[in-house]
């Protein structure tokens, strides 16, 4: 059976940020002005962009949908709403489920305006299939949801909240093969690289759109973002304090 | 075997004590309350009133004593037949009033669309804010935050009800208004366990247990509390400190 109790937060958070009209233009718009900012930073020569594209939209996607529910999930914890539903039927596994099917939505918005953006406006050329694009990203970021709403879990306020951002995003776009292979790096950065998701992320998209793989070919890369993305969501399920206070 | 007055009790608490890392917020309390009641905890800041409170409703686990709900062992099987309105609002603020409402009966299994929006209907109109039902949070005074925080914690109907200061911010009318409903719950058989600081809803409860560094320091009905002071026209204030001084004579 579906966990309706998932559904049932899923809409919740529907309804919250469709109702914060600002909040949902931004999320909305952002990754336009986002994208075109660094579309007109880069040279136009060489298909250095074209080059660095898939890279810079699993980053995005990271980027976006660890924040979105990052930043939402420890709002549920400082309001005490989160105390509240530790306290009702629902399971943890419902409120992880829920986050991840609420977030999903925006999070999937953001990555259809950026690749869509990407290859019809700003002309980024591709080779792969698109749907196997889609699909690649839809895995990096349920990964995103869940990074998100795990970090979080480690933050008791917005201040801290937002130092794990850098610490958890700028390194990964360092280490992780976004601007220049991982195979230049040390063997010890190497190594930090193979644990980091967004390198499979990078990896994965970079073959599908300008090798043309399919989403068989890349299955390490893919096999790699599920079980990150199952594991972590097992452990923030199974470390989600009953009470936001202790 | 339960006893034969098990049956009869909502909530039994025995010899629980509690810790927050070194701090003793709970030690050796034992509280046995009785179907269908108002039971009041009352004590000043500090005193474990929402320790107490969030160990019934299953949010802290104690580490020594045993908590008996409705002549059972609690588990997460319960959790529906419980209410909590926490202290602090714990709404979402960027949803409307009947929105939150709404996201709770749906969280406590009202499943059924029309009957749900009548509930919903039902509850709002009883803390008077269905005239304000599609404003956001943000919009709302704190007594009107309360007001929906009660929403709630009524709206699946539970048999027990825990609600901690839900007083605190509330005009005199509406407060009385409030009263009058918590007797009409119980008349319907809802216990109710409700924490405060001020005497005035003290006076209102059933039966109280005045609470004080983690400790129960006297039991009872109003009546008997105050008549306890040995003097005829005592206040509950005044049973209050009573009791605490005894209490110090008997920590010397
Ligand atoms: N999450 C917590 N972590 C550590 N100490 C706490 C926590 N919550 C409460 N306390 C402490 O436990 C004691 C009882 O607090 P509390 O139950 O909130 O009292 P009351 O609700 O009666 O004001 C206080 O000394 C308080 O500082
Ligand atoms: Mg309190």
């Amino acid at each position: 059976m579906m966990p309706s109790h998932a559904l049932t937060i899923a809409g919740r958070i529907f309804n919250q940020v469709v109702r914060d009209r600002r909040t949902f233009a931004l999320i909305m718009i952002v990754p336009i002005v986002v994208m075109t900012l660094i579309w007109l930073s880069f040279p136009k020569e060489m298909g250095m962009l074209d080059y660095i594209a898939p890279a810079l939209l699993a980053t995005l996607a990271i980027f976006f949908g660890f924040l979105l529910t990052g930043i939402s999930f420890l709002r549920e914890r400082s309001q005490g709403t989160l105390e509240r539903l530790m306290a009702s039927p629902v399971s943890r596994s419902d409120i992880v489920l829920g986050y991840l099917f609420g977030f999903f939505i925006f999070a999937l918005a953001q990555t259809v305006i950026i690749l869509f953006y990407t290859i019809y406006v700003l002309d980024v050329h591709y080779t792969g299939d698109l749907w196997q694009i889609f699909v690649f990203q839809i895995l990096v970021l349920i990964c995103a949801i869940n990074l998100g709403i795990f970090i979080s879990t480690f933050a008791r306020n917005e201040f801290q909240m937002v130092q794990f951002i850098p610490l958890i995003i700028l390194p990964q776009v360092f280490l992780c093969g976004v601007l220049w292979p991982v195979e230049q790096m040390s063997t010890a950065l190497q190594w930090v690289a193979k644990f980091l998701p967004l390198t499979y992320a990078v990896d994965g998209l970079r073959e599908i759109m300008l090798q043309g793989k399919s989403l068989i070919e890349v299955g390490f890369d893919l096999g790699i973002l599920v079980a990150f993305a199952v594991g972590i969501s097992l452990i923030t399920a199974f470390t989600l304090k009953r009470s936001a206070g202790s | 075997m339960l006893d034969a007055m098990s049956d009869k009790l909502a909530i039994e608490v025995e010899k629980v004590s509690f810790n927050y890392a070194k701090l003793k917020a709970l030690s050796d309390l034992s509280l046995r309350i009785p179907r269908g009641i108002s039971f009041g905890v009352l004590g000043p800041n500090g005193a474990g009133k929402t320790t107490l409170i969030r160990l019934l409703v299953g949010l802290l686990k104690q580490k020594e004593g045993r908590i008996q709900l409705l002549g059972q062992h609690p588990t997460r099987q319960m959790a529906h037949l419980i209410g909590y309105m926490p202290q602090q609002h714990s709404l979402y603020n960027e949803l409307s009033v009947a929105q939150n409402v709404d996201f709770f009966a749906k969280i406590y299994r009202l499943k059924n669309r029309t009957e749900r929006a009548k509930r919903v209907e039902e509850v709002l109109r009883l803390v008077n804010l269905w005239e304000r039902r599609n404003d956001g949070i943000m919009k709302l005074s704190g007594g009107m935050k309360q007001r929906v925080s009660l929403a709630c914690a009524i709206v699946h109907n539970p048999p027990l009800l825990f609600l901690d200061e839900p007083t605190v911010g509330l005009d005199p009318e509406l407060r009385a208004n409030f009263w009058q409903h918590f007797a009409n719950l119980n008349s319907r058989g809802v216990t109710i366990i409700v924490s405060s600081h001020t005497m005035d809803d003290a006076a209102h409860c059933n039966r109280l247990a005045f609470l004080r560094s983690g400790r129960v320091i006297a039991e009872g009905t109003p009546l008997q509390l105050c008549q306890a002071t040995g003097k005829p026209d005592a206040t509950l204030e005044e049973a209050f400190l009573y009791f605490v001084r005894r209490e110090g004579k008997n920590d010397a």
